[in-house]
């Protein structure tokens, strides 16, 4: 609780910094809008008492009186709102979404990224982050109504006494739609499921890529008859709740009603004697009838404050979880500008978090400077896992890395990652031009053509993109309706990418050439090599070749072989091969080696 | 003047076809619907008047009041009910119309003859636009815009019902409220139209820094982000775009609060005017004082009946949508290819079993020819298929084997009738296909396309939806596990919480993920379920490229076995897993460059031959050796 009124002050301060006359202007519409309530209510008794008694200034005043009151209310309930949702948007936006993009992107490892706990909450607040500003908003509005609920009421214990009974009236009609709404609530969650898989099924349909394979297999009836009846179960669902929602607040509107009818039955009734007024009527079905929507008001912002908590919640929970992870990312010890030694392995561990075994366990071993390293492995070997903890993308849980002997974990990670160069298996699809795509390589150089350039050349991406329509300038990609490439061209970008940073001391190529025919990726590895020697010659780097194809690692120096998360066997492919009794790298290469044996 | 009339037309007719889709709803539904509209409509109305009865009563000395009073409880009570049973009513008709809607475009993009049309940008455009799945709140499906449409007719009685109370008291105050109520009403609208069009103009903006936003986010782009530094570059650049969408936005907000002052001196003016002209009047004996609080009341009623404006942005949101599907429909419905009675009647007939008697031979696998055909995608610069000619002969194993790019994929799309060659043909058992029909053909077809499809849906409806129609049961269980059987998926299925219908989707309860090899097993057995129930062409287009070594080796070993008495076709870049093809044929250029065994073509010695050592040298020799004898500098 204290938590969230501390984030209601600190929400409102941020609103009051981004736009101070705006802000004041909503609470201004707040106030205006409280008066001209109650004054509404007192003109209509007004004008009519006035009339009564033949008071013509004080009728003619009542009655401009009351014209205003109604375009005031109105005109001051619009403006209030749409400059609430503007302050609120232009906070959420340029403010609150920012600091949640950026709990996700400061925190150096990426294990958060992967986990549901930590993705559940982004996906909860991601777009929504209006609603943790407004939920500051929802509290302040929430005061202002409670004062107009007292306003009210006491507008109508004036008129009379009776009437103050009205308020458990409209207490037990709230209850009631409280009681609804809840169900129609339960309706929703219990058919999101079927919602999501209506849309699905829609996509599928829609989508040429995936249509092709239904209309091979005549699924599109069945599957259009799935989709109907899924979206029109959750229609039928969510209807019938609402039904009985329906049912319940009418109950509450009759008892509310019965109410209504009795109290100003009995304001009629005084309104003939002394001490009553024809007034006392009008206010008391003015106010009277509106009673109900004011406390619905004030409950409603009040329960939207509550209900705001399934994304403030989710907020808070970033929040702290960013700041302690960067709190932990204080290593700044600078990196060596060349390798002289080796990037030494010792006793590697790191489990997934909730799985039942590590992902990598117990793995030493030495690469010395200059070295191409290949790591092979069946999937869920722990290879992929292995570059994480290289690239510091995961931090270990035990053992270490020692690069030219200072630990790994004391060596700054935007330094160290300054100094190193990756191609992942799944590459980022950047939907930008073709350059752009490229630069992101070195942001730093991303607006230098020769350096661009010069990475397309490495990567022998140059044909690729003179074939495009507008050349580098050409935008990539189908989303915006760019120019989609296949699979393997995909592939040439992201290698090119890799290429844009030029002195690296550790280079990464996960899977590199998976998609590519055997010319493409013949020729892909000559320039790899070439460059990865270049690059060793120059400042002592180790290059990592992650592939489940023998093919691509049998020239490397040496060859990491791992199975269960652990490191079985390493050594050259000559020394690999020639183990006495085989092994696991003979025999694998054994399997796709026959392929390609004389017959 | 003349273009004003056109544009009034169209937007008549817009509105028109709006409304026509309300009876899709059912007509009994829409008939509640609107007498709940309209009865709302009469509540600012029926309260005037139930007040001023009410005060009449109350002023005359010895007049009965409880009639009155109880009058006004059930207008009160009438009004909340009527707004309570709105929301359940208004679900139910836009989930039936809107499902309707959803359900014409599938249909719409699921019949089209070929493949190619739906692929089209333009095509994807309309269906993006026609989609009716909101996700701004621009975006409006096509039963909010009916429905919308519907609140802005029934507000006239609304208006005109208020403005009879007022006539009532003196009919020259109706012109004074009215005029400016209307006056009023058009501001108001024009300052949400155009704030809603400014905001959909920003939409491309919008749609961009929303993906930049996702990438913050996204597990696979995370370690490119931390690599090469991007994570504040992508934050400034999706600020950058929704800067470019939302200023505009935000500028339109103050300066449509600043307008606000015309609106209420529009409305505060005659308002007050009317109510003192009233007040004045009673005094000197115009009417009773109920008269005049019913004028009160009725007087604002005039301008509340007008002054909402939701219902005109549901209109203006749905409309894009309705004129997208009405594109879409005109795009697609072009009449199908002819297709010649008497070879589909040839053609079915040896096809159609009689129900009960599943034992019945299948029909054999057709003899599949492929003559000049010739394909180029539309609005590309030249064909990918270039003539070619190729021979599918019953039964035998053909691999198709080429370069990235050399029109592979897209020939397995012309086997299976997705693209119709704009010169050749493809004939079966000499038939041409299109005389056969493209659905009749399909049910003797099945592909395994590299981009397979992922359905949320059980692991049995994943493998079942291989192939459904024709005449026998579907789903046949003993088909499904039979085929998954085939593929190997044995281990799987006992692994899986609730075996044949666990969903294979995380998102889905009681649902799981599958890896990357498991699915490509999941798809290869939904076409081994399409050769059981009659497919006797298999297309497998790269399908083992997700597989361990293991499983790729355990899978190749088995292919002849599973597909006994299919023709089999098997597209690859991967030389080492067409080996063991009855026929293996190159292509190049849109052509068939080489065909033979492997044997054949290694000694041949051309394109495939130099390939398949290129391949094989990796296996002989380390790449370091051939660096530094120059092969490859």
């Amino acid at each position: 609780m204290r938590v969230r009124a501390r984030l209601t002050g600190e929400l409102m301060a941020r609103c009051w910094r981004a736009e101070r006359a705006l802000t004041l202007l909503v609470l201004a519409c707040m106030a205006v809008g409280t008066v001209a309530f109650a004054g509404l209510g007192l003109a209509s008794k007004t004008v009519v008492d006035a009339a009564v008694e033949g008071d013509l200034r004080l009728l003619v005043l009542a009655a401009v009186v009351t014209a205003v009151a109604y375009v005031v209310d109105w005109v001051v309930d619009d403006v209030g709102f749409t400059m609430r949702m503007h302050v609120v948007e232009r906070v959420a936006q340029t403010d609150v979404e920012p600091e949640v993009m950026r709990a996700c992107t400061d925190v150096d490892e990426i294990d958060h990224l992967e986990r549901t706990d930590f993705l559940d909450r982004i996906t909860a607040v991601r777009g929504r982050a209006w609603a943790v500003v407004d939920s500051a908003w929802s509290v302040v509005e929430a005061a202002a109504l409670v004062l107009r609920l007292a306003l009210t009421v006491a507008l109508l214990g004036s008129v009379s006494p009776w009437l103050l009974l009205l308020v458990p009236c409209a207490g037990v009609q709230l209850v009631l739609d409280a009681a609804g709404r809840r169900r129609s609530t339960a309706a929703e969650i219990a058919t999101s499921e079927d919602q999501r898989l209506q849309r699905h099924l829609f996509e599928l349909c829609t989508s040429p890529a995936t249509s092709k394979e239904i209309r091979v297999a005549g699924a599109e009836d069945e599957l259009v008859a799935r989709q109907q009846a899924t979206a029109l179960g959750v229609v039928h669902a969510r209807a019938r709740a609402l039904l009985t929602a329906a049912a319940l607040s009418t109950a509450g509107w009759a008892v509310f009603a019965a109410g209504f009818t009795a109290a100003l039955a009995l304001v009629v009734r005084s309104a003939g004697q002394p001490g009553g007024s024809l007034g006392d009527v009008v206010l008391a079905v003015a106010v009277g009838s509106q009673l109900r929507s004011v406390v619905q008001q004030a409950v409603g912002r009040a329960s939207d404050a509550g209900g705001y908590g399934r994304i403030v919640e989710p907020y808070l929970w970033l929040r702290a979880f960013a700041a302690e992870r960067l709190a932990g990312q204080v290593a700044t010890a600078a990196p060596p500008t060349a390798l002289t030694e080796a990037i030494t392995l010792e006793h590697l561990a790191f489990t997934y978090p909730g799985a039942a075994r590590p992902a990598v366990d117990d793995v030493s071993v030495t690469i010395p400077a200059g070295t191409v390293v290949a790591v092979v492995g069946e999937y869920g070997s722990g290879k992929t896992t292995l570059v994480k903890l290289l690239t510091k993308l995961y931090r270990p849980d035990t053992g270490r890395i020692t690069v030219d002997g200072t630990d790994l974990a004391e060596i700054g990670t935007p330094g160290w990652r300054a100094v190193t160069s990756a191609a992942f298996q799944d590459f980022g699809r950047y939907q930008t031009t073709f350059d752009e795509a490229v630069g992101l390589g070195d942001p730093a150089r991303m607006a230098s053509r020769e350096a661009v350039d010069a990475a397309v050349a490495a990567a022998d991406a140059g044909a690729l993109r003179s074939r495009l329509p507008a050349a580098g300038a050409s935008l990539l990609g189908s989303r915006f309706d760019g120019t989609e490439l296949s699979e393997g061209q995909w592939q040439k970008v992201a290698l090119a990418r890799a290429c844009m940073r030029t002195r690296p001391l550790l280079f990464v190529l996960d899977e590199p050439t998976a998609s590519l025919d055997a010319p493409s990726e013949h020729e892909i590895f000559a320039r790899y090599m070439e460059r990865s020697r270049r690059l060793a010659r120059d400042c002592g780097a180790v290059t990592v070749i992650v592939s489940h194809r023998f093919s691509t690692v049998a020239g490397a120096d040496l060859i990491l072989v791992m199975e269960h998360g652990r490191l079985v066997e390493h050594g050259t492919h000559p020394d690999l091969l020639a183990r006495p009794g085989g092994g696991v790298y003979a025999e694998l290469f054994g399997i796709q080696a026959t392929a390609y044996a004389d017959s | 003047m003349q273009k004003t009339v056109r544009r009034l037309c169209a937007a008549t007719r817009e509105r028109t076809a709006l409304l026509a889709l309300l009876p899709g709803a059912g007509r009994p539904l829409l008939a509640v619907l609107v007498a709940v509209r309209v009865l709302q409509a009469l509540l600012p109305a029926a309260t005037a008047l139930v007040t001023a009865r009410l005060l009449d009563a109350a002023a005359t000395p010895g007049a009965g009041t409880a009639g009155a009073v109880l009058l006004v409880g059930a207008v009160l009570l009438l009004g909340q009910t009527c707004s309570v049973f709105q929301r359940p009513l208004v679900t139910l008709v836009r989930g039936r119309i809107d499902a309707r809607h959803r359900a014409d475009v599938m249909r719409l993009l699921t019949r089209t003859a070929t493949l190619d049309v739906v692929e089209s940008a333009e095509v994807q455009a309309l269906v993006r636009a026609a989609t009716a799945d909101p996700r701004e709140w621009v975006e409006k499906t096509p039963a909010e815009g009916a429905l919308g449409q519907l609140s802005v007719l029934v507000r006239w009685v609304g208006l005109v019902s208020t403005a009879a109370v007022v006539a009532a008291w003196s009919w020259w105050l109706v012109p004074l409220l009215v005029v400016p109520a209307v006056v009023v009403r058009h501001l108001v609208r024009g300052q949400w139209v155009r704030h809603f069009r400014i905001w959909v103009d920003g939409l491309p903006e919008n749609r961009r820094a929303h993906y930049w936003g996702e990438l913050t986010s996204a597990p696979a782009e995370a370690k490119e982000l931390r690599t090469f530094g991007l994570g504040a570059w992508v934050v400034d650049r999706r600020q950058r775009h929704l800067h470019a969408q939302l200023d505009d936005v935000w500028a339109d907000d103050l300066r449509a609060a600043r307008e606000k002052w015309w609106v209420l001196l529009a409305a505060v003016v005659p308002l007050g005017a009317a109510f003192v002209v009233a007040a004045v009047g009673t005094t000197r004996g115009h009417g009773t004082v109920g008269a005049l609080a019913g004028l009160l009341a009725a007087g604002w009623g005039v301008f509340s009946a007008v002054t909402g404006t939701g219902d005109a942005l549901m209109v203006e949101g749905a409309r894009p949508v309705v004129r997208a599907a009405e594109a879409l429909r005109a795009r697609l419905t072009e009449p199908e290819t002819e297709t010649v009675p008497g070879a589909v009647r040839e053609i079915e007939t040896e096809t159609r079993h009689v129900p009960g008697t599943a034992t019945a031979p299948e029909p054999a696998a057709p003899h599949v020819r492929l003559e000049g055909v010739t394909f180029a995608y539309p609005g590309s610069s030249g064909p990918v298929l270039r003539g070619l000619d190729l021979e599918i002969r019953p039964g035998e194993l053909l691999a198709v084997v080429g370069l990235n790019g050399a029109g592979k994929s897209t020939l397995t799309k012309v086997l299976a009738g997705l693209y119709e060659p704009s010169a050749g043909r493809v004939t079966a058992d000499g038939v041409d296909v299109r005389a056969i029909g493209a659905r009749a053909w399909r049910r003797r077809v099945t592909v395994v396309h590299q981009d397979f499809v992922r359905y949320q849906l059980s692991l049995e409806d994943n493998i079942a939806l291989g192939q459904v129609g024709g005449d026998r049961p579907w789903p046949d269980p003993d088909a499904v596990r039979g085929a998954a059987t085939d593929a190997g998926l044995g281990p799987v299925v006992d692994g899986l919480p609730a075996g044949w219908r666990t969903p294979l989707a995380r998102s889905r309860t009681g649902g799981v993920d599958l890896s990357g090899g498991q699915w490509q097993q999941v798809a290869l057995a939904r076409a081994l379920y399409a050769t059981r129930a009659g497919a006797r062409v298999l297309v497998l287009d790269e399908p083992t490229a997700h597989l361990d070594v293991r499983t790729e080796a355990e899978l190749f070993r088995r292919l002849a076995g599973i597909t006994q008495g299919v023709s089999t076709v098997l597209v690859s870049h991967r030389l080492s897993t067409v080996r063991l093809a009855d026929r293996i044929v190159l292509l190049a250029d849109g052509r068939i460059a080489e065909s033979g065994t492997h044997d054949e073509l290694m000694a041949l010695g051309g394109s495939y031959a130099h390939m398949f050592a290129l391949q094989a040298q990796r296996f002989a020799r380390g790449y370091d050796d051939r660096l530094e004898t120059g092969v490859l500098s």
